[in-house]
């Protein structure tokens, strides 16, 4: 085995020469003692520090002789084997392995490392953490790249091209579900999904249009053309409707919202309106105003709204003390005695909203019943049904005449008697029964409709006629709606006792008026900002979509065929 | 006396920050909106508008710490106003959003805000108490000047363990050979610096050589690394001279070993003092691109 060996000196600045030499051995070896074939000067090396074997092909095999061990490619090792062109450093000495020149196995070059380049070596490894794998700029880009990419361009994409959205929009983290910036109200859960549903155009604002897609049946609040209020025809859907705030936060019930325009309102809409200004319902709404039942000349229900004052009459046609009935002794009916409460005779509509109609036959009938006739105690006429009632009594008395066996004194003997079938009457006691007959109805029809039954409650008048006299009973309206413009549910009422609002157990006409007014609300309920009330804004009892005549889409379409440029800047 | 970012010009930037904080608490508490704060109000709008300046703004306290030529304001003022404006920040979201949070990309905004505001408060700790740990540490010498005595320090001890054994010398140039300082980040934030790892490191060698049954019938004080076994070799066999180069090299290891400690404290020291920043400044892009997407994002779906 031969070895090439060169070593490299430095003699001052820049100056680099070289001395070789050939070994003939096996292994050579590296120190500090006078015995090493590569001998070495510097303290970190050992006497004898390492021995260098060729192994053949290129390969040479270094083994330490010293625990200090040999660097190469800068980790330290005790024994390993190098190809060329690997870095063997030691006691401040580089070995360089060379391609073996002609005549020779392997080939070594050593060459002495800088002072400083030994330092470096050595010790001076890193030590800030920019020298280090850290770094603050990669993973800053990195960070931003990724967040913008999937929190805004992704998504963005999704809105832009349809076709990507059953990818893109069913990844959690790209989704656009991930803009939502609030639940969207129940109702709307159903397209969810669909942003663009609503949201029609990029930085455009959500559009009436797109609400009135679905929503355009909803009643209208009142007339542009005819109160001419700028706001009416500016104010947007999402002024009081603000999805995404959670699933039943869609209508704002903001009482500023309308008292922003009910202000002032009829010198604004030049005296388009009657409505009075509101604000809080606790310490600026005018008094209530009731729907007072009336009839105009042909009859037809026409109640008129008038402010509720104390002085304020009942005008409903029946005559009713409601004290006597609501006796706590009971009252003595045909089947004894029997105690009324309100809900005898008062029941709310289903849905607990209204009352029913006080029902004749159901609640009153039993005490007061319509019976004619002591002969014939069982026997009533119908109730309500002026014709058939006197229909009825003629036929009645008719038949009992012709029948016979009406044990009355005053009747003709014939019709007293009671007679065998086949016994015909003669023509003269045919006539004198009729006559009776028609007496006796007419007699019988009056003391019901004057003395003791339909007077009882009505007001009943004897009209005269080309035809004869008629019965005329003024119509009555008991229960219905008394508030045309608010709305007053029973049902959210029912923890309450019906005498605390309606002072019926202490009425002794029915002309008293037991619909109460603000003040009895206000007992409970204050305005918006109520401390110790019910806090309760203007859509507790109001609409604001209650146009009866006009809805929202009415107004879309109008606005649009008027003027569809101008309507569309100002949307 | 020194004045610290946290007291620049009388706290200008904390009356600056409070005075913020109080204008919006109040706006706040007096807007109450319906149904509840939230980002879209013209009061949210506001905050949203001051908070996102703010943010941008104090974004470029990066590039204006490294723009030495500028004039506009000094550092110190700017970090000032970065920190107590930065921390302000933080009650402004909330408020912008009406403490509403979701799984959206608007949370994910408050959360990084978040983050890059808590890891800027451990750069203010670690601003405000390593560098005094740092300068008792190095007692006056710069790092430099204790590497380079180690240095020396290291030649002296292999011209000293020369002279005693060629084993002591191997000993001690592995040592010197093992002793790093800094490397990895690990290695730099650690505690135990690498001298004494070398030590270790020698020592499991020579255990290992002995297991091998290489030197059994070498005496067992020669193997030992450790200052004590130079001792109990020194007084097992050594001639009076080496007695004496023994303890020159005692004391030459000794005094490099606490040098070497104090330069692995000193870079423990600093990296620990600029780890945090590695968090902040990744983050607060994450955080400007999320911030950026919140603002696009709450137009582009007006």
């Amino acid at each position: 085995m031969r070895w090439f060996v060169r070593r490299i000196t430095r003699k001052g600045k820049g100056n680099v020469g070289y001395q070789d030499f050939a070994f003939d051995g096996d292994t050579l070896t590296v120190g500090r003692g006078t015995d090493q074939v590569i001998a070495l000067t510097d303290l970190r090396s050992a006497l004898a520090h390492a021995t260098l074997t060729a192994l053949g092909g290129g390969k040479v095999r270094i083994e330490s002789q010293v625990i200090t061990g040999v660097r190469i490619d800068g980790r330290s090792e005790r024994n390993a084997i190098v190809k060329r062109g690997s870095l063997i450093e030691l006691g401040g000495v580089r070995l360089k392995l060379l391609d073996a020149p002609k005549g020779f196995d392997a080939a070594v070059e050593v060459s002495p490392l800088e002072s400083t380049e030994a330092r470096v070596a050595s010790q001076a490894l890193n030590t800030t953490l920019a020298d280090t794998w850290l770094s603050k700029r990669r993973p800053a880009w990195f960070l931003f790249a990724v967040v913008a990419l999937l929190f805004l361009l992704l998504p963005m994409f999704a809105h832009f091209v349809p076709q990507t959205r059953p990818v893109i929009d069913i990844i959690p983290l790209t989704s656009r579900m991930t803009w939502q910036s609030g639940e969207l109200a129940r109702a709307h859960h159903t397209f969810g999904d669909r942003c663009e549903a609503c949201h029609e155009k990029p930085f455009q604002p959500v559009r009436d249009e797109a609400c009135g897609a679905c929503h355009g049946a909803i009643a209208a609040h009142a007339d542009p053309r005819r109160f001419n209020l700028p706001e009416l025809g500016n104010t947007r859907c999402a002024h009081c409707h603000r999805d995404h705030n959670g699933a039943d936060k869609l209508i704002d019930a903001q009482q500023t919202l309308c008292s922003n325009c009910h202000q002032d309102l009829q010198a604004r809409s030049r005296n388009a309106t009657k409505l009075i200004n509101a604000a809080d319902f606790g310490t600026a709404h005018p008094p209530l105003k009731v729907n007072l039942p009336g009839w105009n000349a042909e009859g037809r229900f026409t109640p008129t709204r008038v402010e509720l004052k104390p002085t304020l009459r009942e005008s409903s046609g029946l005559k009713f003390p409601h004290a006597l009935h609501l006796d706590t002794g009971g009252l003595r009916g045909p089947e004894g005695l029997r105690a009324l409460a309100c809900g005898s005779c008062h029941v709310a509509e289903p849905g607990g909203g209204r009352m029913l109609p006080v029902d004749f036959e159901t609640m009153c009938q039993s005490c007061h019943r319509l019976d004619f006739d002591v002969l014939a105690p069982d026997r009533q006429v119908v109730h309500a049904k002026i014709p058939e009632i006197l229909a009825m009594l003629d036929e009645y008395y008719a038949g009992r005449a012709l029948a016979g066996g009406y044990e009355d004194a005053r009747a003709p003997m014939f019709v007293q008697q009671r007679r065998r079938p086949g016994q015909p009457l003669t023509a003269a006691q045919t006539i004198e029964a009729r006559t009776w007959a028609r007496d006796r109805a007419s007699e019988i029809g009056e003391s019901l409709f004057t003395g003791r039954a339909c007077n009882v409650c009505h007001t009943v008048t004897r009209q005269e006629g080309d035809a004869g006299d008629q019965w005329r009973v003024d119509p009555v309206r008991v229960a219905g709606s008394w508030f045309a413009k608010a709305m007053f549910p029973h049902a959210g009422h029912s923890t309450m006792d019906c005498v605390e609002c309606h002072a019926a157990n202490t009425s002794k006409t029915s002309t008293d008026l037991l619909i109460p007014g603000i003040d009895n609300c206000r007992q409970c309920h204050g305005g918006e900002a109520a401390t110790k009330r019910v806090e309760s804004t203007c859509i507790t009892c109001h609409r604001y979509h209650d146009s009866p005549y006009q809805l929202m889409g009415d107004l879309q379409r109008a606005a649009r065929s008027a003027a569809p440029t101008a309507h569309d800047k100002t949307q | 006396m020194h004045d610290s970012f946290l007291t620049y010009a009388n706290k200008r930037y904390l009356w600056v920050a409070l005075v913020l904080l109080l204008g919006s608490i109040v706006a706040y508490i007096w807007h109450d909106p319906s149904p509840h704060p939230n980002g879209g109000t013209w009061l949210g709008y506001t905050l949203g508008t001051i908070g996102a300046l703010l943010i941008y703004w104090l974004t470029t306290f990066g590039l204006r710490k490294r723009s030495y030529a500028s004039n506009l304001g000094s550092v110190g003022g700017w970090l000032s106003a970065h920190v107590y404006l930065g921390t302000a920040l933080l009650l402004i979201a909330l408020l912008h959003s009406g403490f509403q949070f979701s799984w959206n990309v608007h949370t994910l905004a408050f959360v990084l805000m978040t983050l890059v505001i808590v890891s800027g408060f451990v750069g203010v700790f670690t601003y405000l108490r390593y560098p005094a740990l740092m300068t008792r540490n190095r007692e006056n010498a710069s790092r430099q000047t204790m590497i380079e005595e180690i240095a020396s320090l290291d030649q002296q001890s292999l011209q000293l363990a020369d002279g005693i054994d060629a084993r002591l010398h191997a000993i001690v140039a592995r040592s010197i050979e093992n002793t790093r300082f800094g490397g990895g980040v690990l290695g730099m934030l650690r505690t135990n610096d690498a001298s004494e790892q070398a030590l270790k490191q020698v020592r499991d060698a020579l255990e290992k050589r002995e297991k091998a049954g290489q030197s059994g019938a070498e005496p067992r004080t020669q193997e030992m690394p450790t200052m004590y076994a130079m001792v109990d070799f020194l007084a097992a066999k050594a001639t009076d001279v080496q007695a004496e180069t023994m303890r020159k090299l005692v004391d030459s290891l000794s005094r490099k070993k606490a040098l070497a400690s104090r330069v692995s404290r000193d870079i423990q020291l600093q990296s620990l003092m600029e780890l945090w920043l590695y968090i902040h400044v990744p983050l607060t892009f994450a955080l400007l691109a999320a911030l950026t997407a919140h603002i696009i994002v709450v137009f582009f779906y007006w």
